[in-house]
């Protein structure tokens, strides 16, 4: 984004490390989002101890990043495109913390599960996991290759993330009609649907945070919004 | 060489030189000490000079007087048988040969002096009173034990009689020393305990104030003008070179030139501290010209520029704020400069400063002679009195120029003090 | 670009400075507005400090430099030869670097100006001219009980703030600083700061820094210069958070070759 490296070789440093952090981040997020959803789809009771423990290597990257940005704001005073990287991947990281966190929720709703939870429940919820964690792989890739179009692309399909909400929350609710007494699997799966939901919203978040840091200026309008499902 | 061994040799070094200046400063002093020691020696006799008591008998009709005794009457009257018929009881002398030399044991104004006591308490008329004369300056360097006694007669320039009449004055307590006010009250004289510089100590100051009077306004103006106002060009630079190797030419030169303009184109009156005056004036003026400048060049840029940003023109710039600060440095080289001009005496004597001048100058216009001419002058002559009073002088000039740097440093730290 | 829309109060139109055969500025268009803080800032030799010794003419006293161009002040044209310097640079004052208070007493130091211009009619005038420059320079309460000391036996500081004050007893509209904080320490630097801030509000300012962090603080519009030309000048905010060249960014952060 900017040809020659600081003249502080320190800096140049700082900012890299702080880029690496931040990647790295990443990537376990991804890979939390992903035992998580597998989790739920299979009903894997062995792996939900392993993934909330994995969360802590996310909360502990985050203080990291945290304190790397307070030494940059106090030592270099940075101004315009450091400035900006500086801001975002303080909100970037705050966001990738909180995918983090719902997922270990979504893994720890795993355990209240049936072991033959029916297909037609999970169909939707399958693809709303597919899709969250698709954008979530588009938005590191993005932020890797600092890529405007795609930070766009990903704001976007929040869209989809919501209709996709919809449908499975729909799904569960027209289950739940069918036989009342699975309340308690409902309300769980309902959960989950809701985490995947808001971890979109996060990822949302890292997009409009990425346009900001390349561009310097905020997506303009308000995030597009899936309809909102008809109560039956 | 090991790192200590390279230490101890730079610190012998740094001993030894310290020990060097000591000597070259300890040398110097000594010279000095040996200088002043010589001068006052010879010349610290000359602010004393003898006086033999005598009783006068102011017999009024002597005097010649007819009528009332006013001061009027007492100043035409004429002093000198009275003066004599008193002088010549002091011893007794059998022919005219002697009487001659009883009358040369006094200095040769005795009329005047004996007069001027008379006018000065006319009350004393018709009384004997004891009046003290000045001795001869024969008598005077004997006094002062500057003639050798044992020579003999024919070689003396006192006689056995007159040694005689010294020797029974001193018995009788009647020879004494008072301070020698003639020194500094009277002019130029034939008669070395009657000289005095009163002349030309007149004569060096009107010269110093004219000098002065001239060399400072146009050197200070033409330093200004040079320095902040004139464009830096080909003529500049070679008006700078001049004025360099003025500073450098001979004075005598400067005589010259006031001989040749002054005196022959212009004729202006010879010998007077005006032509003196003018022709140091154009002397000094490089000498004060030089150090003005370099004072103005230093003058810090920054202080120009706040009074620019203020609105001030270049000449308020220069007049409020340049000029004084540069005045410390100025004045240090007036004042070097004046003291050079106080002790010239070669242009002076081109000028004509070389006459004999009697009457002290009340003007600049009045012939005089000026300290440092006067010293050439008295240094030429055989008296043995004029010795001293040329020490004496020489001692008065450098008193003259030890007062003229005081006030240099005085006003330098004051002015740099109030710039501070 | 969100500039200002308060009137221009300074206005340079092609403006080329050269000293001798060397040219120091290239066609330089600078607006600036009034009552407002202009910071230039720039690596070393860019020309930030001859642009504005050019609007108070300072530039006159070097024989080698010359001013090609137009420069407007409240629309008048200020680079002409009948233009009188003297009442220009009442207009526009000027604070440098090094603190340079003259070597008289505080109170002469202030009283200089207005006496050459004429200003007060009497004692009286002129101790409230002298008293009300120091306030504005927030400097009368340290110096109000010793104003017939030397201007130099103040510190630092003091002595910038002196000047400032010694500038703003002509009554200017204008006051242009070149770099008036180098020489300071770091509380004496955020008095002349502070000082700026309240300064706007009755002055057209115009600020040299070499210190981006203060050119930020102080500045509502700033100008990049870089081998006398500006590359880039707009909002201060705009020009720190998001400059729009390449080269000013470059600068900014740090990245200078």
């Amino acid at each position: 984004m900017s040809g020659t490296g600081h003249t502080v070789k320190s800096y140049e440093e700082e900012m890299q490390s702080l880029n690496d952090n931040l990647v790295m981040m990443g990537s376990l997020t991804e890979s939390q989002m992903a035992d998580a959803m597998s989790a739920v789809i299979k009903v894997d009771k062995e792996s939900v101890d392993k993934i909330v423990k994995s969360d802590g290597k996310i909360n502990e990257l985050r203080s990291i990043i945290d304190n790397q940005i307070t030494t940059v704001l106090v030592k270099r005073a940075p101004m315009a495109v450091d400035l900006r990287i500086t801001i975002s991947t303080m909100k970037i990281s705050h966001d990738l913390e909180r995918i983090g966190d719902l997922a270990k929720s979504v893994a720890k709703k795993v355990k209240p599960l049936p072991v033959d939870l029916p297909d037609e429940l999970t169909a939707s919820l399958r693809r709303l996991g597919d899709l969250v964690q698709k954008q979530l792989k588009d938005v590191l890739d993005a932020y890797l290759n600092k890529s405007k179009e795609k930070a766009i692309e990903i704001w976007r399909k929040d869209e989809q993330v919501d209709d996709l909400t919809n449908l499975a929350m729909n799904e569960v609710a027209t289950y739940l009609q069918k036989d009342k007494k699975n309340l308690e699997m409902a309300t769980h799966l309902l959960f989950v649907t809701k985490n995947i939901e808001r971890a979109g919203d996060h990822i949302t978040n890292i997009a409009e945070s990425l346009y900001y840091l390349i561009e310097g200026e905020y997506l303009e309008g308000a995030r597009p919004k899936g309809k909102p499902v008809e109560s039956e | 060489m090991t790192k200590e061994e390279r230490l101890k040799k730079r610190y012998r070094a740094e001993k030894r030189f310290q020990i060097y200046g000591l000597i070259s400063v300890s040398c110097a002093l000594i010279f000095v000490l040996i200088l002043v020691q010589n001068i006052f020696s010879k010349g610290s006799s000359a602010f004393s000079r003898t006086m033999i008591e005598v009783q006068v008998n102011f017999d009024s009709s002597l005097l010649g007087l007819d009528g009332p005794v006013t001061q009027k009457s007492l100043k035409d009257a004429e002093f000198y048988d009275l003066a004599v018929e008193s002088l010549l009881k002091i011893y007794p002398s059998k022919d005219t040969k002697e009487e001659r030399q009883v009358l040369r044991l006094f200095s040769p104004d005795y009329e005047y002096e004996i007069k001027d006591y008379l006018i000065k308490n006319p009350n004393k008329i018709d009384q004997i009173v004891p009046v003290k004369i000045t001795a001869s300056d024969d008598i005077d360097q004997l006094n002062k034990g500057n003639f050798p006694r044992d020579l003999p007669e024919d070689r003396r320039r006192v006689s056995n009689y007159q040694l005689n009449i010294y020797d029974n004055l001193v018995e009788e307590g009647k020879i004494d020393k008072k301070f020698n006010n003639y020194f500094f009250s009277k002019g130029d004289s034939r008669d070395p305990e009657l000289a005095g510089i009163g002349g030309s100590l007149m004569g060096s100051f009107f010269t110093i104030i004219i000098c002065l009077a001239l060399s400072f306004p146009i050197a200070i103006m033409a330093s200004i003008y040079l320095e902040e106002f004139a464009p830096k060009n080909k003529i500049t630079d070679f008006i700078e070179i001049n004025i360099n190797n003025l500073a450098a030419v001979p004075s005598i030169v400067y005589g010259l030139l006031g001989l040749g303009i002054l005196l022959s184109v212009m004729e202006f009156p010879r010998s007077t501290p005006l032509v003196a005056g003018i022709t140091l004036s154009l002397m000094t003026l490089p000498r004060i010209i030089i150090p003005c400048r370099a004072s103005l060049k230093v003058v810090p840029p920054s202080i120009r520029e706040a009074a620019l940003s203020v609105g001030a023109s270049k000449f308020q710039t220069v007049f409020h704020h340049v000029v004084p600060l540069a005045m410390p440095g100025t004045l240090s080289g007036t004042i070097i400069g004046l003291a050079q001009a106080l002790g010239e005496t070669a242009p002076l004597i081109l000028i004509g400063m070389v006459a004999f001048v009697v009457d002290i100058p009340s003007t600049p216009v009045d012939p005089s002679a000026s300290l440092p001419v006067q010293v050439y002058l008295w240094s030429e002559q055989a008296e043995r009195g004029f010795v001293e009073k040329t020490s004496a002088t020489i001692m008065m000039l450098l008193g003259f120029l030890i007062v003229m740097n005081f006030i240099a440093v005085y006003l330098r730290q004051k002015f740099e003090k109030k710039w501070n | 670009m969100e500039l200002n829309n308060s009137k221009i109060k300074i206005k340079t139109k092609n403006l080329n400075v050269y000293y001798g055969a060397k040219q120091a500025l290239f066609d330089i268009n600078l607006d600036i507005n009034q009552k407002e803080v202009t910071a230039l800032i720039g690596p070393s030799g860019c020309g930030k400090s001859t642009f504005i010794r050019c609007i108070n003419r300072m530039n006159d006293v070097i024989d080698i430099c010359k001013v090609e161009g137009s420069i407007q002040l409240d629309g008048n044209e200020i680079n002409e030869k009948k233009v009188d310097v003297v009442t220009l640079r009442e207009k526009v004052g000027m604070v440098f670097q090094k603190p340079n208070p003259f070597p008289k007493s505080i109170y002469e130091n202030i009283a200089y100006g207005p006496t050459i211009h004429g200003v007060a009619e009497n004692k009286d005038k002129m101790d409230e001219i002298v008293e009300n420059s120091l306030k504005k320079a927030a400097l009368w309460e340290e110096v109000k009980d010793r104003l017939n000391e030397p201007g130099t036996s103040l510190s630092g500081g003091q002595q910038q703030r002196l000047c400032i004050a010694r500038a703003l007893s002509v009554s200017p509209e204008v006051i242009l600083m070149d770099e008036p904080c180098s020489a300071l320490d770091p509380i004496a630097t955020a008095k002349i700061e502070e000082l700026i801030d309240d300064l706007k509000k009755s002055y057209t300012i115009v600020i040299v820094t070499h210190s981006m962090a203060q050119a930020v603080r102080v500045s509502q519009k700033t100008g990049f210069f870089h081998l006398g030309k500006i590359i880039e000048v707009d909002s201060t905010e705009k020009i720190f958070k998001n400059p729009d060249k390449k080269m000013t960014q470059d600068y900014i952060t740090g990245r200078f070759g």
